[in-house]
């Protein structure tokens, strides 16, 4: 009965219940589910996957779902790393892929809009043809839709000068919980009341479904400048950075390697051996005025002990910045992993790498845990930790993999959060970090709660996430 | 075979939680299925012997949706040999005989008749020449108006040709549907009649046919008859040739006035052959008057039609991925569609009038073209 309502709204071409469908979306990027197929396991399936093509089928689904208090989990293109598209309670998955047109690109005011399922490499194609950009260069940019962009908040690889990819963004289409399409206003800087539209950003599908948003775009530059230097010290580093951000000399990017990733990452991946941390930070824009960047960056740097690398030590890095994360290079079974990133302030940021390292490596040094970092997203304020936990040999029976990953991760989040860091920086919350959303946000969290249950009455939006 | 099977799980296995070609990868670009999807696909192979799924019609149907058409491979950071892995993996489904009747029937066609379009040997080469043409079995059954426009142009620069394997498949059919064994004995005839004609070059009309016999990726191998005394820089595309005796002044062409808004389609397998992407445009542009439309897929991210083997194991899905490319050239506000590759311009043709689209054979019209003075 459900299938053939569902069928009324999409068509029965764009409903599938088949086995192999049903397995394939039991995982997103996520180790959790992805180790359970590893062992030969299987994760809980989607009851129903459907792929609507407009806002106003999402509204007629999301109906049906309240009727039946069916779970629904939105979907796009399921390269989400915390288990935030896991459909933990079965029930409907939305693919919103077919949404995947590009309405309008306005080159007066340099935005774009499109529907949220467009793939984020497309888009990036589709505006390169015009000299434009979208500046959230996501790692994930060939599997990501722009919905996936926005619902956990994520950052891309030059965000240190463009921001976030809820920076970029001016307006939303979102269908709600209960059915309604809403429209926020034109603009999102404005006195005109209350700010309701960052509530959805970060949501993660449990406040409503991203169909359609307007994001701010960039000329393609006319220069990249790049370049890498090498510190023996990683606090001298961390201050070189911090003082690039705080004289406001505006590089696209900053990605400093701690000493273990410059001596495994960077070595597999670039061919480097070096000891050291390894830096890259590139410019961009006018030729001369990146130049001058690059120039007085430079300089602070070397005066702070830094060797200068040169150019093509940083330009590799960029050619290459994606192969970090493709197979073999990129993180892979049997490991067990996970990526434990945070985001402080520039005042905590060496000390909570340290105590991360530190409780990590400690704690499971049995299981020859490996711990490694980056600091890779820089604001004026701080700059993000990219750490990672990688254990070689993890248990083999399942539950206990799952055990002791889950201590892992209470390990890296306690430490985390005793030193002034976020659960998350750019990855979400999704089904990983749920637990620890109480502990963050404290008092605060009961009116979040109140918000989810006055948005979404049923709970149906992707129940067991984002702490809900 | 069991070599084979070993490198493409490997491969599988690599590739079933990655997502990185996905944009790129055609089935999954026109369905929306996760699937179908490179991903998808792999995951579901690599979890047959783990227990998670059993091979039935609907699982061995998604392995026989993978169009082989390059574009994961093409755009893959590390080279996972993907396409490779799921030939590799549909050969293993046709020995254990789960293969579909589609399939199957195909793999009899093919057997029989050395082609998978009609019921005809193929011709026997005939002459003696130091240059051949593989005249092949699109050109013959899909697009025959190629042949003889093509020897008119490789007459009016000064090449004397012999055909070989007209009629024949190049192998690259056979083997993306899972006959390896077949592929190499098409690959073999026609390396041996290379031989005997006597030629040291083997010109291709397409690019498929070039990857087909001169495929410099490790994870396709075919083999090489020891009498063929051609060695892989032997193999050139007609449009190369073409291009370059163009370049040379040793032919040219008269513009023609039709200023139908046009648009070059790079034909399937054309990501696979990179460096002909502006090669083949320049030989274009010598004979359209007006600067050319271009798709939004095209050059190194150019998708298939359906004129791979799931045109036979898939006829929706390969009706589907043609159609992605008329739409595509109706958005590009092109009119008229050319190409050189008989197998795209046969697909296109058959529902180009639909989207409003007229499709020419470039061949045919460079060889009207062909100017007498040069």
């Amino acid at each position: 009965m459900i299938r053939s309502e569902l069928e009324e709204v999409v068509g029965e071409e764009y409903i599938s219940t088949r086995e192999s469908d049903r397995l394939v979306y039991a995982t997103d990027w996520f180790w959790l589910p992805q180790m359970w197929l590893d062992r030969g396991a299987q994760p809980t399936l989607p009851d129903f996957i459907v792929h609507p093509g407009t806002a106003v089928e999402i509204a007629e689904i999301l109906k049906i779902a309240n009727t039946y208090r069916i779970p629904v989990v939105p979907w796009g293109g399921g390269s989400g790393s915390q288990g935030g598209a896991a459909p933990v309670f079965g029930g409907i998955m939305l693919d919103v892929k077919r949404l995947n047109r590009i309405l309008e690109i306005d080159e007066t005011s340099l935005t774009v809009t499109a529907e949220a399922g467009i793939n984020g490499s497309v888009l990036e194609w589709a505006l390169n043809e015009k000299g434009l950009t979208l500046p959230h260069y996501a790692a994930s940019a060939n599997c990501a839709t722009l919905g996936g962009y926005l619902a956990p908040r994520g950052s891309g690889t030059i965000s240190t000068k463009y921001g976030k990819a809820e920076d970029m963004v001016l307006r939303m289409e979102i269908v709600l919980p209960t059915g309604e399409i809403i429209r926020t206003p034109h603009v999102p800087d404005h006195a005109g009341g209350p700010d309701y539209f960052h509530l959805f950003l970060g949501s993660e599908g449990t406040f409503g479904v991203i169909t359609e948003a307007t994001m701010q775009v960039d000329y393609l530059p006319e220069a990249r400048l790049l370049r890498a230097v090498l510190f023996q010290n990683l606090g001298h580093a961390l201050e070189a950075g911090r003082q690039l951000m705080t004289r406001r000399l505006s590089p696209f990017v900053i990605r400093l390697y701690d000493p273990a990733s410059t001596a495994t990452q960077v070595k597999k991946v670039l061919g480097y051996e070096m000891d050291g941390a390894y830096m890259v930070m590139g410019f961009d824009g006018d030729p001369d005025i990146a130049a001058l960047q690059e120039q007085k960056s430079l300089e602070i740097c070397l005066g702070l002990g830094g060797q200068d690398l040169g150019r093509e030590p940083g330009e590799k890095w960029w050619d290459h910045r994606y192969h970090f994360y493709y197979p073999p290079n990129g993180l892979h079974f049997p490991w067990m992993y996970g990526t434990t990133e945070t985001v402080t302030t520039f005042d905590k940021l060496e000390k909570l790498y340290w105590a991360q390292k530190r409780a990590v490596e400690e704690t499971y040094a049995d299981w020859n845990v490996n711990y490694i970092g980056h600091f890779s997203h820089w604001f004026h304020w701080g700059a993000s930790l990219y750490s990672r936990f990688i254990i070689p040999e993890p248990p083999q029976e399942a539950e206990e993999a799952i055990r002791l990953h889950n201590r892992i991760w209470d390990t890296a989040i306690t430490a985390v959060l005793a030193n002034g860091g976020i659960i998350n920086e750019h990855h979400g919350v999704g089904l990983k970090l749920s637990r620890f959303m109480r502990r963050q946000y404290g008092p605060a969290w009961p009116m979040l709660e109140r918000i989810k249950k006055s948005l979404d009455p049923n709970g149906i939006m992707n129940p067991g996430k984002v702490g809900f | 075979m069991k070599q084979m099977i070993d490198n493409a799980i490997a491969t599988l296995e690599n590739c079933r939680f990655c997502l990185m070609c996905r944009h790129v990868a055609p089935v999954g670009m026109v369905t929306n299925q996760e699937a179908l999807t490179p991903h998808g696909m792999a995951l579901l192979v690599t979890s047959q012997p783990r227990g998670l799924v059993a091979w039935n019609a609907e699982t061995v149907g998604i392995v026989f949706s993978e169009v082989d058409g390059g574009n994961s491979r093409a755009h893959c950071a590390t080279d996972q040999p993907f396409e490779e892995a799921m030939a590799a993996a549909r050969a293993e489904l046709v020995a254990q005989g789960l293969a579909s009747t589609a399939v199957t029937q195909l793999h009899a066609h093919l057997q029989q008749w050395q082609n998978p379009y009609q019921p005809q040997l193929p011709q026997p080469a005939t002459g003696v020449a130091q240059v051949a043409l593989f005249a092949g079995d699109e050109a013959a059954y899909l697009w025959p108006d190629t042949l003889p426009a093509v020897l008119k142009l490789l007459s009016a620069v000064g090449m004397e040709v012999v055909g070989v394997g007209h009629g024949r498949n190049n192998g690259l059919f056979a083997h993306s549907a899972g006959f390896p064994d077949l592929a190499a004995q098409l690959w073999q005839a026609t390396l041996d009649e290379l031989a005997s004609v006597g030629a040291k070059q083997l010109l291709l009309l397409s690019a498929g046919d070039y990857y087909a016999f001169n495929g410099r990726r490790g994870g396709f191998s075919r083999p090489v008859s020891a009498s063929a005394r051609v060695s892989p820089a032997d193999f050139i595309e007609v449009t190369d040739l073409l291009a370059e005796r163009l370049a040379a002044g040793e032919i040219a062409f008269r513009k023609t006035e039709d200023e139908t808004p046009w648009a070059y389609v790079d034909p399937t397998h054309a990501v696979r052959v990179p460096e002909r992407h502006e090669r083949v445009r320049g030989l274009v542009t010598a004979v359209m008057p007006t600067p050319p439309r271009e798709l939004f897929w095209r050059k190194d991210r150019a998708q298939p039609v359906g004129s791979t083997y799931i045109q036979f194991s898939n006829p929706p899905l390969a009706e589907r991925l043609t159609r992605a490319r008329l739409q595509d050239a109706r958005d590009s506000g092109a009119q008229l569609l050319l190409c050189e590759d008989p197998a795209t311009l046969h697909h296109l043709n058959r529902y180009a009038g639909e989207y409003g689209l007229r499709v020419q054979g470039l061949y045919e019209l460079l060889a009207e073209r062909v100017s007498s003075e040069q």
